[in-house]
């Protein structure tokens, strides 16, 4: 009959190949049960959406079973989100995790991909929102067929989230009617921005996926500034103007300490429905090519699909829609690799300082 | 991308803000001097670099009232003398550490 210590001798043989440490020091072991020669515990990643999940459970069996004399192993695979420690000037105490989608240029498919990876992370277990960053172009509500709905107060004053496909969700777009354009300067943009992330009751989420507006202006400077921001992902198309203003956008977060979780290649390539050939639209590997001379980590390849399109024109998203497709697949891998980067630094960072002080005029 | 990072802040006495990076180092700055060090184009000019402040018009008793992180990359400081535009990032008041060792640093 096995020991604790000989089983958990035994599974600190796994390595998390993500976080470069096994998984009994990385504190993952739990309810470790043993009665008789049935063995069981569970093994509490960080999150739901590791891309190395299946992996890992499976060398777990393997290691204890190499132990002899055990008849029976079960292992509960289960998630607790670890929250990035971020000060903010709006705190979101709820929120675990907020990751902005970022391109340089427009066009590139960040409000297609914002939510599809959003859809993505929710379908492995995680609580998820939305939030529309876009405040003269809002997509979110058209691409999620919630065109026209109108969010409701809370009985405190704040804002209530739309809610969709489990995600909860706030835009621009949920404010103002379709075809009204909202003609502002720079720091009514901000005002707003500040309540969507203040003034909404998002509640608990293990993930807010922002999906911002292209450039670097005044959108990006209210988020960078005043938002919790755990990391952000930029998504490009393969051509090379694309990959130019993307690298712009990417040294804005470096400039103000935002990690860069990732580069995603969108538009990657088109695989014909008739005759499988496959055609390289708007080049391809640019996006991996940038990931590797920058050091930053290549997130993935989403193929053109005009399923995508689709989906978007018609409110459900292609991860709904098709999700065994090429395209839907490609999400489901950029975002589990999108949450692994952010475990990675999550568990990179020190706990940050308290950087806030009130002057004392009077010598104590 | 600045990885120096305040670990602390710390009033040590009516005229003295210290910051402790998180490489060890310690920086103690004279209020007054990091007042006049604001950056912000109402007190530099944006292109010129050129000082704006009218001499004189900076009280010598001014302090920081209040001190807040912004973003993930510096500090603001709302001034005694009522400014508080000013973004200091944590590479500025790195550069601006008054310390022995820092200023032969910079002699370069």
């Amino acid at each position: 009959m096995a020991t604790e210590a000989q089983v958990l001798k035994a599974l600190s043989q796994v390595q998390d190949p993500d976080l470069r440490k096994d998984i009994v020091s990385l504190g993952f072991i739990k309810n470790l049960k043993i009665d008789g020669p049935r063995v069981s515990f569970d093994i509490e990643l960080t999150t739901p959406a590791c891309p190395v999940k299946d992996q890992l459970k499976q060398e777990a069996h393997d290691v204890v079973k190499a132990l002899g004399d055990i008849s029976e192993i079960s292992i509960n695979m289960t998630s607790n989100v670890r929250s990035r420690a971020v000060q903010a000037a709006i705190p979101m105490p709820g929120v675990k995790n907020v990751i902005a989608i970022a391109s340089g240029k427009g066009g590139v498919g960040k409000s297609t991909a914002s939510a599809n990876l959003a859809l993505a992370l929710q379908a492995t277990g995680a609580s998820v929102g939305l939030l529309d960053a876009d405040i003269y172009g809002p997509s979110i509500p058209g691409m999620l067929g919630m065109t026209g709905a109108k969010p409701q107060g809370a009985p405190d004053g704040k804002i209530l989230p739309i809610e969709k496909f489990g995600l909860k969700l706030m835009s621009m777009g949920f404010l103002a009617t379709d075809d009204t354009p909202v003609i502002w300067r720079g720091p009514m943009v901000h005002g707003i921005l500040q309540q969507f992330l203040g003034q909404v009751e998002w509640g608990t989420l293990d993930y807010l996926v922002i999906d911002l507006p292209p450039g670097t202006g005044d959108a990006q400077l209210t988020l960078t500034q005043s938002a919790p921001l755990a990391g952000a992902v930029i998504i490009t198309t393969p051509q090379d103007v694309s990959l130019v203003i993307a690298r712009k956008g990417l040294r804005m977060f470096q400039k103000v300490n935002v990690p860069v979780l990732g580069i995603v290649e969108n538009m990657s390539y088109f695989v014909c429905s008739k005759c499988g050939e496959r055609h390289e639209i708007f080049r391809h590997g640019g996006g991996r090519k940038t990931s590797e001379e920058l050091g930053i980590p290549f997130l993935g390849e989403v193929p053109i699909d005009p399923e995508v399109v689709l989906g978007g024109d018609q409110g459900v998203p292609i991860l709904l829609r098709k999700p065994g497709s090429p395209a839907a697949l490609a999400y489901q891998q950029v975002a589990s690799n999108m949450a692994a980067q952010l475990s990675i630094q999550n568990m990179k960072a020190a706990a940050p300082a308290d950087l806030n002080l009130r002057w004392k005029t009077i010598s104590a | 991308m600045s990885q120096i990072l305040p670990a602390g802040l710390k009033q040590i006495d009516t005229r003295h803000l210290s910051i402790v990076w998180n490489d060890g180092h310690e920086s103690v700055y004279d209020v007054k001097d990091l007042r006049e060090a604001c950056h912000c184009a109402a007190c530099k000019d944006e292109f010129t670099g050129v000082d704006r402040i009218p001499p004189g018009s900076i009280p010598p008793d001014v302090y920081p009232a209040q001190i807040s992180p912004i973003g993930r990359y510096g500090l603001t400081i709302g001034w005694s003398d009522g400014h508080d535009t000013g973004i200091y990032s944590f590479e500025h008041l790195r550069e601006l550490c008054p310390c022995a060792e820092c200023r032969a640093g910079r002699k370069i």
